[in-house]
């Protein structure tokens, strides 16, 4: 090599380097644009047109899947049962997750990573797995019900199955860890100077806790809602495993209409869910304020 | 042991505290009169730190008691402890704005919600503060936040206050404004404080008394000058800046004080009593040693082995005798007799400039 | 330390509570897999093997088995270098636009999935995309996330002087890359790759629409299987099966890079 080329490159590398940085950006890039955003657009798009018996869709524009919605009572009761679940399934998780959480916190860092490995280890399981887990607890032939019977406790199985309270048990369960795991890095994080800062200015160890790691742990619960209550809308599986064919949500309604080849109607039911989630996430966050702890440690 | 008089703000008695394998503070015994601002100084992993949160109770002592104003606290919990404390890093609540910051403790106490408000703004106004009550800790500056830190400890109008190097997060120049701030509200308010740092020139401007501590000792205590003027050994020495240690022997002794001699350098006068004959360390700091090219006034013969600009003063350092000095010399411009590394120079120090060390 | 490291009894109770709900199922699913019996006896009778022989016996099952596994293999592969990509990128970047990119490549992990099964259902109608490449390109949109984020974090705690040594080193860009940026991320590479592959493994809401006759994968015959057919111990067998595999994986990763940075990153 020339040193007259050497210099060329040299000035070169820059460019080059720069557009090979871009070049890496393009490939990912492109998946999502093709795979991810286009098909939400197109869903949307779908979603306000007719239905038809030969297409995906009918022709022109109309606005009546969404307005069918918000005439019936029937699926505003599905929507409105969605969103109680959802909301009681993460405030459950949040007040049980959290003494859990304080503990894992406070447990020395090698056992903190035993306590959370075992907390991410079922997340890596298919829901369908932990779903049925529950079918075999609760089951006319689970856990619950043949241990009964063996003790003749009972004659006829116990019917606990099908039900929102059964969906909610599966969902909580489920999601749980989520809850704890966001929880436990939230308020390991707290600087422990703020809570002895507290002590130093006469606060209890439970005034401590109120007034200060609660709400220093705020971060930790709004994310923690937030995943616990967004994931409660598209647990499709684990809402027809464990609610049967009666005990609906508004992820079902999706599914409902797919299997009935109603495209337009189930992309109107899948948008409604968005704009749902979007709420969840837009009001969490307000109402809990993460932002007010952060700043100067 | 007598029991603690009320005279003591702080009293800790014989207190030790191990961590596992490792002693971080050993059979301690110090005592804090009222009004007194005492700094605790020494390199990290002293056991400075560890002695200040026994005090606040933060941790318990392996052995040993701890008093405050009288009253054996050992096992107390922190929150029911009359002390405040000041953190390194402030910790001020970020969730709460400057009011709710210094009211805090008030609240705890359960004090009324007009006394409380009256107490933060008399408060804040002594420390200048007035308008940012409502502003949130993210919001201030630095030097802000080091004063609402000061403000929420002093409200609570503590037997002792505990600082744990709180100025270590400013910089150079607020340190310093600080810390005369600092010493003029303790000084007004006469509050006992005791003060971590492992700066000597803030325990120097700051305290009444200075506590050098190394391995979980207290080496020295005593009045700034003392330390500083009369360290008790080399270690003490050395953290106040003295580097220059030299080993001579006694050959002369009368009424005003004794010649030593050191090595084939010569000898030189000091003004300290010792035994003739015997071998003895001494001290000097590097601004108080004078070189020359030639002087009559000036015992010592040494050679130059290194010369340093350092702007405001340069660095001669100085073989004599097979042992290393540094001298320093403040520039005054002009005045330069350009020595240079290698020239054989002489040099001396007025009699009463030697610090006479503990043997060995 | 005296506030903190102190747990009382309540304290360990909770634990204790929190840990049965989460594990509990999964655990009376790996039991009820051993059972003898033909329906699940609690507690059970005895220990047998029979489910399992009658999971790998089972045409749909052992397919589906195998199909799972090649699905996630492949689109936990192409998620980790897209990913990889997207997070060398993102790393080096300065500003405003690299935030913007970051939550651009998280979007999949927070959008309920099962919308984009429908949105992709709809596209590969459209278009006339078969099944199996669907079902594989979905995969790979959800598991992208995970690879990102993962290569992301080692890539921050990267120092780029380190290339910027090599470089002046005489090393090209590729050499650069090859041999000082990517020894160092590839521990943030291994672990997105598990979990892109265990999200595959276990994917479902996205499967759910995606899934065609002859290509169905392990979860979705579970589901169906739970829906329409009586025996239900042959589908704790397949459980158990995926979770030994994801136990396996686990124990792997460990193995080559720790699993503490897994709880972190």
């Amino acid at each position: 090599m020339t040193p007259v080329m050497r210099a060329e490159g040299n000035i070169l590398l820059p460019v080059f380097a720069a557009a090979s940085r871009s070049a890496l950006l393009l490939p990912p890039l492109a998946l999502l644009v093709l795979f991810f955003l286009t098909p939400l657009l197109y869903l949307f798009f779908v979603s306000f047109h007719a239905p038809s018996q030969s297409d995906l869709f009918g022709e022109g524009l109309t606005l009546g899947n969404y307005l069918r919605v918000i005439g019936d009572s029937f699926f505003l009761t599905i929507i409105e049962r969605t969103m109680l679940t959802g909301a009681l399934v993460a405030l459950i998780c949040l007040a049980i997750g959290y003494p859990a959480a304080f503990a894992i916190a406070r447990m020395p860092p090698r056992h903190r990573l035993v306590a959370l490995l075992l907390l991410l280890f079922p997340l890596m399981v298919s829901n369908v797995i932990r779903a049925y887990g529950w079918v075999a607890i609760l089951g006319r032939r689970g856990v619950i019900n043949s241990t009964l019977r063996n003790f003749g406790v009972i004659d006829l199985p116990l019917d606990l199955m099908f039900s929102t309270a059964t969906v909610a048990v599966g969902l909580l369960t489920i999601l749980l860890p989520y809850m704890i795991i966001s929880l436990a890095n939230s308020i390991a994080a707290i600087d422990p100077h703020y809570e002895e800062a507290a002590q130093s200015l006469r606060a209890s160890p439970v005034r401590t806790f109120f007034h200060v790691t609660l709400p220093l742990s705020a971060p930790g619960m709004t994310s923690g809602l937030m995943i616990v209550f967004l994931l409660t809308l598209s647990a499709y599986v684990t809402v027809s495993l464990l609610g049967g064919p009666r005990t609906k949500m508004l992820v079902s309604l999706v599914f409902d209409s797919v299997v009935a080849f109603a495209w337009p109607r189930a992309a109107a039911f899948a948008f409604i869910l968005l704009a749902l989630a979007l709420g969840v996430a837009l009001i969490v966050p307000a109402v809990l304020r993460p932002g007010r702890v952060r700043g100067l440690g | 042991m007598t029991p603690p008089s009320a005279e003591f703000d702080v009293r800790l008695d014989r207190v030790s505290k191990t961590f596992g394998a490792v002693t971080a503070v050993r059979e301690t015994t110090l005592d804090i009169p009222r009004g007194t601002f005492l700094s605790i100084l020494g390199p990290s992993g002293c056991g400075k730190t560890t002695t200040l949160r026994m005090i606040a109770g933060f941790e318990r002592p392996t052995t040993g008691n701890v008093y405050i104003r009288g009253a054996r606290v050992t096992e107390v919990p922190p929150y029911k402890r009359d002390f405040s404390m000041v953190f390194q890093n402030f910790a001020l609540f970020p969730h709460l704005d400057v009011a709710h910051n210094v009211g805090f403790g008030l609240r705890m106490r359960g004090l009324p919600r007009a006394d409380i408000d009256r107490e933060v703004a008399g408060v804040l106004d002594l420390v200048k503060l007035s308008g940012l009550a409502d502003r949130f800790p993210r919001q201030l500056s630095g030097g802000q936040q080091q004063r609402v830190a000061l403000a929420r400890a002093i409200v609570m109008s503590p037997a002792v206050m505990l600082l744990d190097e709180p100025l270590g997060a400013l910089d150079k120049n607020l340190r310093e404004e600080m810390q005369i701030e600092l010493r003029q509200l303790q000084q007004k308010l006469g509050i006992t404080a005791v003060f971590v740092t492992h700066d000597q020139d803030e325990a120097l401007a700051l305290s009444d008394r200075i506590a050098v501590m190394r391995d979980g000792r207290i080496e020295q205590i005593g009045a700034p000058r003392d330390v500083y003027e009369r360290p008790a050994n080399e270690f003490v020495a050395g953290f106040f800046g003295v580097s220059n240690v030299m080993n001579g022997e006694v050959v002369h002794v009368d009424p005003d004080g004794i010649d030593i001699k050191i090595g084939e350098a010569g000898t030189v006068r000091l003004s300290f009593a010792a035994e003739p004959g015997r071998r003895i360390r001494v001290a000097v700091r590097p601004e108080k040693i004078r070189i020359a090219r030639s002087n009559a006034s000036l015992p010592l013969k040494a050679r130059l082995t290194d010369v340093v600009y350092r702007g405001a003063s340069t660095s001669f350092f100085l073989e004599l005798g097979g042992q290393t000095l540094v001298a320093i010399r403040q520039n005054e411009g002009g005045r330069e007799e350009g020595l240079k590394a290698g020239d054989a120079v002489v040099c001396g120090w007025d009699p009463n400039a030697a610090i006479k060390l503990a043997d060995g | 330390m005296s506030p903190r490291g102190r747990i009382g009894p309540a304290l360990w109770a909770m634990i204790a509570l929190n840990y049965s709900l989460v594990l509990g199922p999964i655990l009376v699913v790996v039991v009820a897999a051993f059972s003898p019996t033909d329906f699940f006896v609690f507690p059970p009778p005895g220990l047998s093997l029979r489910w399992f022989r009658a999971f790998f016996e089972l045409d749909n099952m052992r397919g589906a088995f195998l199909l799972s596994i090649q699905v996630a293999c492949l689109a936990a592969s192409i998620a980790t270098v897209l990913g990889t990509f997207a997070a060398i990128h993102v790393g080096r970047r300065r500003g405003a636009g690299a935030g913007l990119l970051q939550s651009v490549f998280m979007a999949p992990l927070v959008f309920p999935t099962i919308i984009l099964g429908l949105a992709l259902l709809l596209v590969f109608r459209t278009v006339g995309i078969p099944v199996l490449p669907g079902i594989v390109l979905a995969h790979i949109v959800v598991g992208l996330p995970y690879c990102f984020r993962s290569v992301l974090t080692s890539f921050q705690s990267f120092d780029p002087a380190l290339e910027e040594a090599a470089q002046s080193l005489r090393a090209s860009p590729l050499q650069t890359f090859l041999r000082v940026t990517l020894p160092l991320i590839r521990p943030g590479v291994l672990t997105g790759w598990l979990f892109a592959f265990i999200v595959s493994f276990g994917e479902l809401n996205t499967s759910l629409f995606l899934t065609g006759p002859g290509y169905v994968t392990l979860p979705i015959e579970i589901f169906s299987y739970l829906q329409f057919e009586g025996g239900q111990l042959v589908v704790a067998a397949a459980s158990t099966v995926q979770v030994a595999l994801i136990v396996v994986l686990v124990l792997a990763v460990e193995r080559l890079v720790g699993l503490g940075r897994v709880v972190r990153g």
